[in-house]
């Protein structure tokens, strides 16, 4: 009896605790539609590109500064090489529609009202990025945002690039 | 005769029984709550204007001054004022 206890309390346990993506796993994939235009994207489209995967939303304070200093970092490498994918999480599409008029970026965004791509990298805190080699893999996170992380951020996608 | 108190006795012990499921069900309820935390991407409903404390800064602002001219004077938030609003 105390056993079955046991095991049901240590399930809960499990449920609850969440499962997140550290750098040196796999970057979990997922294919979701843009805010503009009607063809969706998937993390694997920029399989052999570095990719910074983003996850920001209308609400998210720091992500009004963030945002638009991603519009240099783009331009900072060449696209071959380089690749930014903005998820918004937005439950109602249109604040974020009205944060990217607030906000133009000139990188690609996707819309992920659902938050189910948030869910499987398991996001620790908001904004939350994450930086990924060429094949695939999670090689840097950074979990919240001020506008000298840009500099750490530039060398840490130079250093991918250069690697491989 | 005897056969009435078995039948008593034993609706006694199952209702017994079913008021310890129903505290175990209880009980397990409450735990649920614990396991459903809000997640960092949902909290845009959290981070609205009109679910904050205090809505409007000012107001708040304005309030608490009358405040503490009021009861600056029984020491009830931090330094003590004469109570006449002019600080």
């Amino acid at each position: 009896m105390s056993l079955r206890i046991a095991l049901a309390v240590a399930l809960v346990a499990a449920a609850s605790m969440g499962f997140a993506v550290e750098p040196g796993a796999a970057a979990p994939d997922f294919r979701l539609m843009p805010f503009a235009g009607t063809k969706s994207a998937s993390l694997s489209d920029y399989r052999g590109k570095v990719v910074l995967v983003d996850f920001w939303a209308s609400w998210c304070g720091p992500c009004r500064q963030s945002l638009p200093l991603y519009n240099n970092l783009q331009a900072d490498f060449p696209a071959d090489d380089f690749a930014i994918v903005a998820i918004g999480l937005d439950e109602d599409t249109a604040d974020a529609l009205a944060f990217l008029r607030e906000h133009p970026i000139k990188y690609t965004a996707l819309q992920n009202p659902k938050g189910d791509v948030a869910q499987a990298f398991g996001l620790k805190g908001m904004p939350s990025s994450y930086l990924i080699d060429r094949n695939g893999v999670v090689r840097y996170r950074h979990i919240g945002f001020e506008p000298r992380d840009i500099d750490a951020l530039k060398r840490e996608i130079a250093a991918l690039i250069a690697t491989h | 005769m005897r056969s009435n108190a078995k039948l008593r006795r034993s609706s006694r012990r199952i209702e017994h029984a079913l008021r310890w499921v129903l505290a175990l069900a209880a009980l397990a309820c409450l735990g649920g709550c614990a396991t459903q935390t809000v997640q960092p991407w949902q909290r845009g409903r959290l981070a609205r204007w009109d679910m904050r404390w205090d809505p409007d800064p000012l107001q708040a602002a304005m309030n608490q001054h009358a405040y503490f001219s009021k009861e600056g004077t029984s020491g009830e938030i931090g330094a003590a004022g004469g109570g006449c609003g002019c600080n």
